[in-house]
């Protein structure tokens, strides 16, 4: 009895042994989260390649699809006899230089399809970073080009050096644009933009226009977006007389981010 | 001869225990709560850590363990219902009791699975209290549904566990039946309740965003998402697969220390049932597979990529390797088993080109191809695949190998069938043939296109549309030969009884082997599904910013699985020695089956008797 209870353990035991070294002696792959850059002016070219290798070749996961030839092209080595992304990259669409292409290419790949494959690159706007994306921009060049990459495009298109979603909180990851005052805290939205000179809540506030304490039970998230972006679509009942006093800019102001926050914030005001 | 045993069941006392600390977790939790943590006072505590493991592993532990006995509770019932119909239907009496012994099993492993539950909610509670808060925020209808079906699972399970001899004649039988049908019902929608929370983390509708409210979020969108069903589907099959296995390898424990011949012989039988059960279902998992992959890479491209191409590359080449040895281990005991039955002599010629096929699919579909590399990697490798491997890897291959070593497995079961019978149908020859025909007709066809997916004309988008004729070939051949063998066989003429029970020892090893390779398997393909959200705890929705955020490694994830796996077997291990306590089963010879003689069914198989007032 004991013999064969030693038996099955044994069996049991070997079984999982081999499976465990196994799944140890081969690379061992670790799915990095992106590290969060936040690049002043002072950054360096040696400083946005190395930080673009580690993401192309980590947490970017660049190289899932990239490194294969099968799935994308290469770009660390040579595609079609083009040579290496960095040698190829200015040849690439006319008219558009290096570090452009790259960009377009990783915020908007529709645009650029490389002929004989499929459509399949993501927006990296989604999981990385502007100044990440940036990174891994002059990382691209430096492999067999120069780097053209600054500090200033880094600045240029966002505002924020710091670049939005990455390593942030689940509620930071969207959006773009510079943004309207109080960044994504509805509250500080509220007395940034001055909606309380005319709105009242919990107990603050001008009583001029409806008033934000239940206003969720009152419209839903549809009809406040609207009500931010087109005040003059359609008055709430007993304002009628006010139509046309709240202004029509804060779609111009506030990042996708900052307005769906917001409208969310006041949905649940009930 | 029947021997009285004591019904002094733990499994009465411990599953309302559980159950109750459940529900507590779960009402502790109601929404509005949760919620208040994220947006009252200084900032809510997001994470919580748990000494030496992390939270992470933790949470990894509880939630496996939990799933391998809910998949055990899950999948034992299915074919206890089957067994049962088979023992109404077909007057096979042995059926019935073991329909019952595996019901038995159950009855223990509910309470295990309900404490493990319990474990995995407070562990979320208060390690990921923010994830649970959001999930919670959405799912909370479901949640209380899912509790109450709980309640209504675990009391069918009772009036279906102690009601079996009371009703155990005429219509009451079928009543009987019924709650067994009943049972299957209530555990399924508790399963598709629970898979809506996990595959919502996967694969959460386009229109939530990270600034979407937990309330504000459809819940049926949020339910019924992109890779919901395909889960379902896989996890049904599986969860076959998987209480087959366990079966088998409890079956195979109790024959090695059985210390009669009929208890022997009984759960030689019982062994077999697991085993063609596991198997069986196991050959049609790939297919639910493929379409849970496809789902995956229609929600979202580069979570498919990830998935095969990406970080988890290497996973797939494991996978491979751990089927193979499934394959293996479970020809290898159909080929050992014909050894006890008379005939089977006239086929064992073929088993050692069965196994070179076998060999050969199997280190076919482990060749690594499209493996994630780093420059220096490719370098290393003079480019993006291995200058020989590289031509094995292909996916042109690997459908190949796995095509020809399901239809070997299905040609071993075929001989294992057939080998203590003779047809004597005048066509017997004929039928022989045309079977032999469609068999090679279905290999060569997987050849073919096997081949013709290496033409340089041939795109991609083409050559993954020859798997469809490849597995089209494969299925079709296993239904017509099946049908002729049904039909060739009636009447046939026995070469005698199988001889349940005289089985070599290092068959039933076999059998341990299957069960841990499946619960393994499991593990694995737990740790691929849920590591493709990497640090997203929903994807690009939630983001994970603990210190654990990272997706760990294949080689710490085999280490956390191997430990998951061997609690759970641990567990089993003394829940099933707490049923043996409870109920003394014993063994009865019966004689000859009352429908005709042949096939294995109809070889004087034992029967086990329960205890006295049971």
């Amino acid at each position: 009895m004991w013999q064969t209870n030693l038996k099955v353990v044994l069996v049991v035991l070997g079984t999982l042994g081999v499976y465990t070294l196994v799944a140890n002696s081969i690379p061992q792959v670790q799915s990095e989260v992106p590290e969060e850059l936040s690049f002043t002016g002072e950054v360096s070219i040696d400083q946005l390649v190395s930080a673009g290798e580690d993401l192309y070749n980590g947490a970017g996961q660049c190289v899932s699809c990239h490194g294969l030839g099968t799935r994308a092209p290469n770009l660390v080595t040579d595609h079609a006899g083009e040579g290496t992304i960095g040698q190829r990259c200015g040849d690439r669409v006319p008219g558009e230089d290096c570090k452009v292409y790259l960009h377009q290419s990783m915020v908007n790949p529709g645009v650029y399809v490389v002929e004989g494959f499929q459509p399949i690159m993501p927006d990296m706007t989604r999981t990385l970073s502007e100044t990440q994306i940036w990174a891994v921009v002059a990382y691209l060049q430096s492999v067999g080009g120069a780097v053209t990459v600054t500090a200033e495009d880094i600045g240029s298109s966002y505002g924020d050096a710091e670049g939005a979603p990455a390593g942030g909180s689940a509620t930071a990851a969207a959006g773009g644009g510079v943004g309207a005052a109080g960044g994504l805290d509805p509250v500080a939205m509220l007395e940034g933009n001055l909606c309380l000179n005319c709105h009242t809540m919990d107990g603050r506030g001008v009583q001029l226009g409806p008033s934000f304490d239940g206003i969720g039970g009152r419209a839903g998230a549809d009809y406040i977006r609207t009500s931010i972006l087109d005040p003059n679509a359609e008055a709430a009942a007993g304002f009628e007389p006010l139509q046309g006093v709240m202004p029509t800019n804060f779609g111009e102001q506030f990042s996708a981010a900052q307005l769906e926050a917001l409208v969310q914030f006041l949905a649940n005001r009930r | 001869m029947r021997r009285a045993g004591r019904r002094t069941d733990p499994a009465r006392w411990l599953v309302p225990i559980a159950l109750a600390v459940g529900a507590a977790a779960l009402a502790a939790l109601a929404p509005d709560v949760l919620l208040a943590q994220d947006t009252g006072g200084e900032g809510p505590r997001a994470y919580g850590d748990f000494p030496l493991i992390g939270s992470r592993t933790a949470i990894w532990v509880a939630a496996q363990v939990h799933l391998l006995f809910a998949a055990f509770v899950l999948g034992v019932p299915m074919f206890a219902v089957v067994a049962e119909a088979i023992g109404i239907f077909g007057g096979e009496d042995r059926y019935d009791k073991l329909a019952k012994e595996f019901t038995r099993l159950l009855l223990v492993a509910y309470s295990a699975t309900a404490i493990w539950g319990a474990i995995l909610v407070f562990g979320l509670v208060t390690l990921y209290p923010g994830v649970w808060s959001y999930l919670a925020g959405i799912f909370a209808p479901s949640m209380w549904v899912y509790v109450g079906l709980f309640f209504f699972e675990s009391f069918t399970l009772y009036l279906y566990y102690y009601g079996w001899d009371r009703w155990k004649e005429g219509r009451a039988k079928w009543g009987h039946w019924t709650l067994g049908i009943l049972l299957n019902v209530w555990g399924t929608i508790v399963m598709f309740i629970a898979n809506s929370w996990l595959t919502y983390m996967m694969s959460p509708p386009a229109d939530v965003t990270p600034d979407t409210a937990p309330d504000m979020v459809r819940f049926w969108s949020a339910f019924a998402n992109a890779t919901w069903m395909p889960i379902n589907i896989h996890r049904l099959i599986a969860n076959v697969v998987f209480g087959g296995a366990i079966v088998g390898a409890y079956a195979a424990y109790r024959f090695l220390v059985a210390r009669t011949d009929e208890e022997r012989a009984h759960y030689d039988w019982m062994g077999y049932v697991g085993n063609f059960i596991a198997i069986s279902a196991l050959i049609v998992l790939p297919f639910a597979g493929y379409y849970l992959g496809r789902e995956i890479y229609e929600f979202n491209q580069q979570m498919g990529i990830t998935m095969m191409g990406g970080f988890m590359s290497w996973l797939w080449i494991i996978q491979a390797f751990l089927i193979g040895v499934l394959f293996l281990a479970g020809n290898y005991y159909l080929w050992v088993g014909m050894g006890r039955i008379p005939g089977a002599e006239r086929y064992t010629k073929y088993t050692k080109y069965m196994l070179v096929v076998l060999v050969l699919g199997v280190i076919v579909w482990a060749t690594p191809h499209t493996m994630i590399a780093n420059r220096d990697e490719l370098e290393a490798m003079g480019g993006s695949h291995h200058p020989f491997l590289g031509v094995l890897g292909v996916m042109s291959a690997k459908n190949t190998a796995v095509n020809l070593m399901i239809l070997t497995t299905f040609l071993s079961f075929l001989l294992y069938r057939r080998a203590n019978n003779e047809a004597t149908v005048s066509w017997a020859t004929t039928g022989t043939w045309i079977q032999g025909g469609v068999m090679g007709i279905a290999a060569a066809v997987v050849l073919f296109y096997g081949i013709y997916g290496y033409h340089p004309d041939v795109t991609a988008i083409v050559r993954i549309g020859f798997s469809v004729y490849q597995v089209g070939a494969v299925l079709t051949a296993i239904i017509v030969v099946t049908l002729l063998d049904i039909f060739m066989m009636r009447g046939a003429r026995s070469l005698g009884a199988i001889r349940w029970g005289q089985m070599p020892a290092r068959s039933q090893y076999a059998l341990f082997i299957l069960a841990v390779t499946f619960t393994w398997l499991m593990g694995l393909m737990g740790f691929a599904r849920s590591g493709i959200r990497q640090h997203w705890h929903v994807w690009e929705v939630m983001r994970d910013t603990s210190e654990w955020a990272a997706t760990p490694a294949l080689g710490y994830a085999a280490t956390v699985i191997s430990a998951c796996v061997l609690i759970f077997l641990a567990l089993v291990a003394f829940i099933f020695w707490l049923g043996g306590l409870a109920e003394k089963p014993v063994i009865a010879q019966v004689g000859a089956a009352p429908h005709g003689p042949r096939g294995a069914e109809a070889s004087g198989g034992p029967e086990l008797q329960p205890a006295q007032g049971d």
